[in-house]
This record gives structure tokens, sequence and C-alpha cells, in this order.
């Protein structure tokens, strides 16, 4: 390989067929004169532009389009060495670090010597070594091409905002799963909102056993085993699901206030009394229509019960996960999208309650397909606000564009599976920890559950991997009318 | 003494007619390796030219007749040779050189061709003589060459080896094909140092046992009447036909083994010179020309089958990249790339020194 070009942070490198380098590989580019290197990542393999080449291409087809078919006599072997050089590649590569007295520096400032500078490819786990890409609490996301396994750090989610991107049927779900388990394996708490109903069975392995995670999986149906008894409940929690989730009117959750105060001092907080003093309170028809029709909402969400016994305390399922680590699915599959964001905005608000309490240390939240659920202004309380509460979210979508801009920038990890559209690879490329040309040349091209990992997991070295196989009854394959059919 | 290398030759010049002296032109292998031997280790600058093909004639003197033709689609096969050369670097001694020829011949409406070579040649003051005469020797039995025109000018050798695989190949060519036609690249000028005109009638001798009719084209002529080129001269009458040209009286030792035309053989405003054998009867010349015209394609009037011979056998610049790797990779050559003086003394004003 032969360094021949360098354009502000890219650099183009020629290379030849015996040397094998594919698009997201790193190579070393020394300088042993400078006692410098650059840290390079393909991003893009092409024809090197050889001169002669299309004359040489066009006299192969002079026959109607058809190979002329002949007999090359070519004593000295010259035939080798012409596609040798005919299939000579230029790899655009986008500088990483430099390498300098031992130590990393995202510079790429000074320029290796054209002529006398080597280049070789760099293993993924020199890479990580060099990178520092360890810790205490490594998981293995899966292997990468030169069959090394990629493994991140725990730590490197906490506190981090992620996002798992990609299009459907690529791995995103199973990626989520294998994090989320492997942090409850790290004895953290894990809050997962399930539209599909995916996470429920993690407990168990794909042949139906139990599984070690068995007991650290508390599943959540909203109206079956997870309902709430309006004692339960903290004022600001329930306005804020009439509110924001039914979208009461500022005038008419005044009233709502009142009227709660009011069973609250009478200690009588009930569904049944609380239509019966909606009813009858006095104020003006139109607030209580509007409160009536939200009370009714509530009701027939069947999250909502008067009997003590069958209400769950989500503070008592975080706190049981709290000591040895587990993971609260809330199961959102078969909920009408109002009692989705009731749900999403009760548990949101109990989160919140919980860690400003400290009960919580903090929560590890997966949310898939967040948009769904979560309404407009929770996207910035999200990564801003609660963040700060100790709520670390990972958002998994394949609508990379339902997530706004603001929430890419801030993201610290980016977990990208293949698209080939340019639209959601252009949202996905807003992402600061990134580069719009990595994340288009090198996402367009990965097969299913090949991920490209981006930002603090990989201290911001671009990596490609196969994401690794679980052992979990994952329950996210999609239902099919033809399967089994013959 | 040369010594016997290991590199197997193909064994049989693939081609229909078995029986006649076909092997592929060991000798052009053997000293391609042995005078790269003697460049072992030495500076070579690159230098890109292009090619040069022989083809000299002068004193013209013509009278214009056309003659109509009408294609006759009568199975015939039509070959055709080319040879080019180029050179490719120089060393502090000579030039380092590389030659390929091309044999295409179309039958039942397919080509087909063989191409040998590259053949690459260092070429110095020391051995031109004997790499050209060695050559001469092994592939015609006879030198005509140094004995009749001194020793050859260094810069002349790339043209002159190329003459000789060119010849070589006709040779082979006359000897194999039957009832057919043998196009040439150029014209059927003999006597001079590229084309000893024993050579060219040898050639010609073969095809007419053959029954076969040899047709030269020449790109480019200088041969002008009353001031203008002979293939600007053209009627106004429907393509294609001959304009036969008489009375062209060559300088000695130059002799003219062919009579010569001018063809104008498709709708194209094209028309090029054409050479055909003298001793072919008249009525014989039209007929090949006209199986010509029903066997070959002839886009621009010049027929296809030469064109692919030529095209085969022209170095693409990635196959000179190519050559380049080779000698530096297996003889151990150093590229130097020595200044332009042009481009040195003349900044924007030179134009470098092979457009000079």
């Amino acid at each position: 390989m032969k360094l021949y070009k360098k354009e502000g942070n890219i650099v183009q490198i020629l290379s030849f067929p015996n040397e094998t380098v594919e698009k997201g590989d790193y190579l070393l580019v020394e300088d042993a004169d400078a006692r410098k290197a650059l840290i390079v990542q393909a991003i893009d393999v092409q024809f090197a532009s050889i001169p002669g080449i299309l004359e040489e291409l066009l006299r192969t087809l002079p026959d109607g389009g058809e190979l002329i078919q002949g007999e090359d006599i070519d004593p000295l072997e010259i035939a080798p060495h012409i596609t040798y050089i005919q299939d000579a590649s230029l790899l655009v590569c986008k500088i990483r670090a430099t390498i300098e007295n031992e130590g990393l520096s995202p510079s790429s400032s000074w320029l290796p010597s054209r002529s006398q500078s080597t280049i070789r490819k760099l293993s993924i786990p020199t890479l990580l070594k060099l990178a520092r890409v360890d810790g205490k609490l490594p998981i293995v996301l899966g292997y990468t091409k030169d069959s090394s396994l990629l493994t991140i750090d725990a730590s490197s989610l906490d506190g981090r905002l992620n996002i798992i991107t990609g299009k459907k049927e690529t791995g995103k779900s199973h990626l989520s799963k294998l994090l989320m388990v492997n942090l409850v394996g790290y004895k953290a708490t894990v809050v997962v909102f399930d539209l599909n109903g995916e996470y429920l069975s993690l407990g168990m392995t794909s042949d139906g056993k139990r599984n070690a995670y068995y007991d650290k999986i508390q599943a959540l149906t909203p109206s079956q085993n997870f309902k709430v008894a309006l004692k339960q409940l903290d004022l600001h929690v329930l306005l804020g699901i009439l509110i924001h989730a039914l979208h009461l009117p500022g005038t008419s959750a005044r009233e709502f206030r009142r009227i709660w105060k009011s069973l609250k001092e009478k200690d009588n907080l009930t569904l049944q009394e609380l239509g019966e003093t909606i009813r009858n309170w006095n104020c003006n028809q139109h607030v209580r229509d509007a409160l009536f029709s939200r009370y009714h909402a509530l009701v027939n969400s069947g999250f909502f019960t008067d009997n003590a016994a069958e209400s769950t305390l989500l503070e008592e399922c975080l706190l049981k996960a709290k000591d040895q680590g587990g993971a609260v699915v809330v199961n959102l599959r078969n909920t009408s999208a109002i009692d989705r964001q009731i749900v999403v905005e009760y548990v949101l608000g109990k989160l919140v309650e919980s860690l400003t309490s400290w009960k919580v240390k903090a929560v590890f939240l997966f949310a898939e397909e967040a948009h769904m659920y979560l309404r407009e202004t929770y996207w910035d309380d999200i990564v801003t606000r609660m963040r700060h509460f100790g709520i670390f979210t990972t958002f998994i979508t394949n609508q990379p564009d339902t997530i706004r801009e603001n929430i890419y920038r801030q993201a610290d990890n980016i977990f990208l599976f293949n698209f080939t559209n340019e639209h959601d690879l252009d949202v996905v490329s807003r992402a600061a920890r990134v580069d719009a040309e990595t994340v288009k040349s090198i996402a367009r091209d990965l097969p299913p559950h090949y991920c490209l990992a981006l930002g603090k997991v990989v201290r911001d070295f671009p990596m490609v991997t196969k994401v690794k196989a679980l052992d979990l009854k994952t329950m996210g394959e999609t239902r099919l009318f033809f399967r089994n059919m013959n | 003494m040369i010594e016997q290398y290991t590199i197997a030759a193909t064994p049989k010049y693939n081609f229909p007619q078995p029986g006649v002296d076909t092997t592929l032109p060991q000798r052009f292998l053997e000293l391609s390796l042995y005078s790269l031997r003697q460049a072992d280790g030495q500076y070579f600058q690159l230098n890109q030219q292009d090619t040069q093909q022989a083809g000299i004639l002068e004193t013209p003197t013509i009278m214009l007749q056309p003659l109509p033709l009408k294609p006759k689609f009568e199975e015939t096969i039509v070959a055709a040779v080319d040879t080019s050369t180029m050179k490719i670097g120089e060393t502090s001694k000579g030039i380092v050189i590389a030659v390929r020829g091309a044999n295409v011949w179309k039958q039942n409406r397919n080509f087909r061709y063989t191409r040998l070579g590259p053949f690459i040649f260092h070429i110095t003051e020391e051995n031109k003589r004997e790499v050209y005469n060695t050559l001469e020797k092994a592939y015609f039995n006879i030198s005509y060459g140094c004995s009749h025109q001194g020793s050859p000018n260094l810069l002349q050798m790339p043209t002159r080896i190329a003459n000789l695989l060119e010849k070589w190949l006709q040779k082979m060519l006359s000897k194999t094909i039957s009832n057919g036609l043998i196009l040439f690249d150029g014209s059927l000028t003999s006597g001079t140092a590229d084309a000893p005109v024993q050579r060219i009638k040898e050639i010609l001798g073969n095809a007419r046992k053959k029954n076969d009719a040899v047709l030269a084209f020449s790109k480019a002529t200088s041969l002008r009447t009353n001031g203008y080129l002979i293939t600007d001269l053209l009627p106004h009458c429907e393509p294609p036909y001959l304009l036969e040209t008489t009375g062209l009286k060559p300088k000695p030792p130059t002799v003219l083994l062919g009579d010569v035309y001018v063809a104008r053989l498709g709708k194209a405003n094209y028309a090029f010179r054409l050479d055909i054998d003298k001793e072919i009867p008249f009525q014989h010349r039209i007929e090949a020309v006209q199986k010509l015209l029903g066997n070959d394609l002839l886009l621009q009037s010049y027929p296809e089958t030469l064109r692919l011979a030529h095209i085969l056998c022209t170095f693409t610049a990635n196959e000179v990249l190519a050559m380049q790797h080779f000698i530096t990779c297996k003889y151990k050559l150093r590229i130097i790339q020595r200044p332009d003086m042009h481009r040195l003394l003349f900044g924007p004003f030179g134009k470098g020194e092979s457009l000079s």
C-alpha cells in the first residue's frame, strides 16, 4: 500500500490486489522518521484511476459486445502484471487519530511522508488496546471481520444517551436485548418500554428453559398484572397523565387539583368517588365535561383500580431490581395509543420520583419506537433533565427521522445497522460523534446483524461487528402467514 | 552462448493448417530475456512515446480511374497482421522497448486472434546489431538488414524489431491461410531495411501458392498527384470503388511489389491507399476486394479485421505500467524521472520533450 493523497482528514491510499482491505478496516500509516503514525479507517474502496484502463476494457469487447475469442501468447508472463495494475484499488480513509509518544491524539494536522511511510492493516484487538477500549465490566458485542471479539465496557453506557437504529430486520432489538441482559448481569436496573412484547421472555433460553435472568426479569402488562390505585399516586404524576397524555386544559387541571385535594383530605381517593365528585363539583359545565371525559379515559384504560390487592407498586419492582440487578419490562403490546401514553407518563413520573428521592440510584431505560408513546416535550426532558436524575436512555428505532435532531446531537453512542435510504442516513449522520461520510459509506453496505458502533463505547473509533447470538427466547420474530405452509 | 532458459514457450502457433514451421519466436523470447539481464540493476527512465509504424515511399505520378465494386459474399477467410512497439524507458546504456504482434482472422462471422508478446528488449549500442541479426537469422535464415544498411540507429531499433516480428507473422499467415485474404498494415514497398525485396517476395509468393490475395492498407500516404494527396481526390461516385494509379516509379533500391490503388470501400468519406500484389491477375484483384466487402465490416472504409489487429497489439498506458512493473520487479531496474529540460527551462512555455 502507498500513501497517495491527503485532503483535510481524508487520506487516499493505493492498494494492490494482494492487499485486501475492506470498508471499515483500520490501517496504520507509520512515518518512522517523524516517529508518528496515523490511524485511518477505510470508508470507501474504489478502483484506482489507471491510465489506459478504458482502452483496455474496450478492446476486449469489440465483437458486437461479446468477448473476442483468441489466444494470448505471453512468454514473459506480463499479463499478471497487467491485471495487478488494473485491479489496484484506491482506499478512501478517514483519519481517526495520531499515535505519538505511545499516546493517541485526534490530530490530523501533520503530513506523513508519501515515499517513506509504511502502511499496514491494524487489527481490531491492537486498536482496542491502543484506544484502551476495555474495562472492568466487559460486554461482548460480537465479532469483528478478523474474527476477534469486540468488547465494550458497560460503564461506557452509564450516564449516556444511546441510539440503536437501522432498517427493520437488521437486528436492532437483538442488540438492545444483548445490552440489556448484560447490564442486568452487572446488577443494573433496567426499564424497558416493550412495544411488541419482545422482552417478556428474556428469562428463558431459546428452548424454553429458565436462564440466569429468569428471576431478574419482571414483566408488567398494564391492566393485567400492572394496575395502579389512586391512593398510591402522587397528584403531580396524575396531573402529568391528564395534561400530557390526555391533553387536559390548564383551567380544568386547576379544578382537578382542587377535587384531588378535597378527596385526599377525606381520605377517599377512589375511582368511584372521583367520578362522583366531578359530577357534583361546582364548576363550569365545560370544565366538568372536560374532566369527565378524562375520567372515563382513565377508567377505560383498566390501568387504575380501587382494589389495593390488585395494584402493583412499580417502586417495589424497582427496589427489587436495585440490589441484584433486574429489568422491569413494561409490556405495551395490545395497548391503545392513549393507554400507552398514560402508562408511560406514569412510569416516567414514578421513575423521576424514585430517583429524586434516591430510592433508586439510576435506571437504564430502553425505549423501542419511542415516538409511539413519548410526548414531544419528553424528548428534551429525557436527554437533559432526566439524565441528571439518573435515567440513561437507549432509543431503538427503525425510523431515524422520528428522533429529533437535538437527540442525535447529544447521543453519546450510536449503534447503526444497515440503512439504504439516503434520507435515513442523512438523519443519522447529524449525530455529533460521527462524520457523515463514515455513516453513509459504511452503513449502506452493512449486512444484516452487522452493526457499526460509534461513540464513546468504542472511543470514537467506529467499528463494525457482527452482533453476538443470544440464547434467549426473544419473541421478536415477525408473524408470517406463509410460514409452515409446505 | 545464450543459455537455455527455463521459461517454456507455447509450443505451437495457434492457427489453422499445421505442417509448417509456425513455432513461437523462441529467439525473440531468449534475446528479450538475455538483453534484460544485461540491464540488471541499472537506472531506468520512464518515457512513453507513440508507436511508429513504417511505410515510406516517394516519387508519385498517377492517373485516376474509378472501378466500381460489388460485395461478393462467398465465404472467405479474412486475416490481418499488425505489430506495435514502444519505448518504455531508458537505462544508462540504452533503451528498453516492448514489441507485440497480433494476427486477427474472421471466419464464419467470428473474429479470432492470436497475440504474441509483449517481448521486452534492452537495446544498447553494444548489443543492437547482435539482437537484430540474431533474430533475423533465426526467423528468415538470411540476414539482409545490417549487411545492406549498416548499423541501425538505436532509436530506429524498436521499429526494426517490430518489423521483423511483423514480417514473420505475415510469413506465417501466407503459409497457413488458403483461399483467403491477407491484410497488411502499410504498403507493399520493398527494398528498405525493414522490408527487403526477397523477404516480401517470399511472403507474396507463399500467399499466391495458397491462392491467397494480399491487400496492404496504408492509413496515411504521402503520394500526391498535381500536388494533392491521392486519397483526397475522390470522384463523385457511389462507393465502394477503387481508383487505379499508374506510372509510379519508385526510387531505387525501392521496389513496388504491388500495384497502388485508392480504395473507398464505405459510405464514409475516407479513402486509403491500397497495394495489391502485382503478380495477381487484374480480375482476381478486383474479386479479392469484392470478397473483402462481402466478408468483413468496413466502417469508415477500413477493414475491421485490420483495425482489430491494430487495436489488439497497441500498448495501453496500463500495459506500459505493467511492463515497467515487470522489469523493475524482475530485473531490479530502478526507475528514475529525469528532469524534463523543456519544462525546467521554459516552465509553462515548455511543451515537453516529446512534443518539442
